[in-house]
């Protein structure tokens, strides 16, 4: 595939707003961000223990999250007029049950689904996830496959590393691992997991199709891919296309919905099948399963 | 990073196996300082304070320079 010229210019958006995000959880959560990509001794490692706070989900919850339709890059060119749909709800909205997820886990969600919900987990399984951010979807995830299972959570953001391997101290995830990488070079084994997940992440690639062969190689035969994303039911508005900040928003970087299946099936995955609802600015949020045969 | 939880890891340019240096660990086994070495590319991979930097290395060292050159603004 040929560089883009924007390319670098989208992953140092996309990085900026997830590491603003994950500073300002660290920070309300009490612990200290690190400096720069790596931390200084004693920084993940928190003072003592934290209180947990749970969000309160109703009316008003304040999230920040990246797809926030309130969010000026998300919101205001794409549908103007238009509101917020109803099928596409955005961070922490999506979980039902937040009892024992860490206040600053949720805070930096940024999800567009719950992929845990669709992704058919059993106790003893492996399951990646792709920009697993603070984490809240590996400890969902975790809680699922149980002690004889593994997660691992893969983000190429130093601080949200950082948050999630804190969020994991304060609800005691033993079999949750955080790795530093890019979801485009994986840095696993091949046939290494049961399952992969993934919550409103790879629309923010800019190569799509590499991440799904990478996630084709790292599955075993059999393997899941479940993931919740943005896509366009309609073609993407041309003001859109190749603004950074818009792409860092989950809106430039969404793929019309057949040209992402696509992408997975030229991968090599089969039963690949999106669910959605329609919206007025074409621009929903989706779930995607796919398997390796 | 756990030493028994290498084998799950690999090269993230070449996929290759990675074999674990470890300069300091801590007294559960973990890991804290170190890197991790891919014979094939001959790349070292860095472990700081427990994470291994599995970033493509062009991409780390974009991003360390960019650091260095934040630091130098004064900010």
């Amino acid at each position: 595939m040929t560089q883009q010229p924007i390319e670098r210019e989208i992953r140092e958006a996309v990085v900026g707003r997830y590491a603003a995000r994950a500073r300002a959880a660290l920070e309300s959560a009490g612990v200290a961000p690190a400096a720069g990509a790596c931390c200084a001794p004693g920084d993940a490692v928190p003072a003592g223990p934290t209180k947990l706070e749970f969000f309160d989900l109703g009316a008003g919850t304040a999230l920040g999250a990246a797809c926030d339709p309130n969010d000026p890059d998300c919101a205001v060119d794409v549908a103007p007029g238009a509101s917020p749909s109803s099928s596409t709800r955005f961070g922490t909205l999506n979980y039902e049950q937040t009892e024992g997820v860490p206040a600053a886990a949720l805070a930096a969600s940024a999800g567009c689904g719950n992929p845990v919900a669709i992704a058919e987990l059993r106790p003893g399984e492996s399951v990646l996830d792709l920009g697993s951010g603070g984490g809240v979807d590996c400890f969902f995830a975790a809680h699922e496959v149980g002690a004889s299972g593994q997660v691992w959570g893969l983000d190429m953001t130093p601080e949200m590393i950082q948050l999630a391997r804190h969020n994991a101290t304060q609800v005691d995830a033993k079999n949750v691992r955080f790795r530093l990488g890019e979801i485009e070079d994986i840095p696993f084994a091949d046939a290494s997991f049961d399952a992969i997940i993934s919550n409103c992440v790879i629309n923010l690639s800019t190569d799509k199709p590499q991440v799904f062969r990478e996630a084709f190689r790292v599955l075993r035969p059999g393997g899941r891919l479940r993931v919740s994303d943005m896509v366009w039911t309609r073609e993407v508005p041309a003001a859109q296309a190749r603004d950074a900040e818009q792409w860092a928003g989950c809106i430039a970087g969404a793929l019309r919905v057949e040209d992402y299946l696509g992408a997975i099936r030229a991968a090599g995955f089969v039963d690949v099948d999106a669910r959605y609802e329609e919206t007025e600015s074409g621009l929903t949020s989706a779930y995607v399963s796919a398997t390796r045969p | 990073m756990r030493r028994d939880l290498m084998e799950i890891l690999a090269c993230p340019v070449c996929k290759g196996e990675l074999t674990l240096d470890a300069r300091s660990e801590a007294a559960d086994g973990e890991v804290l300082e170190g890197s991790l070495h891919c014979a094939r590319c001959d790349e070292r991979y860095p472990i700081d304070d427990g994470i291994p930097n599995l970033l493509p290395p062009d991409l780390r060292r974009e991003m360390e320079a960019e650091e260095a050159r934040a630091r130098g603004g004064g900010s």
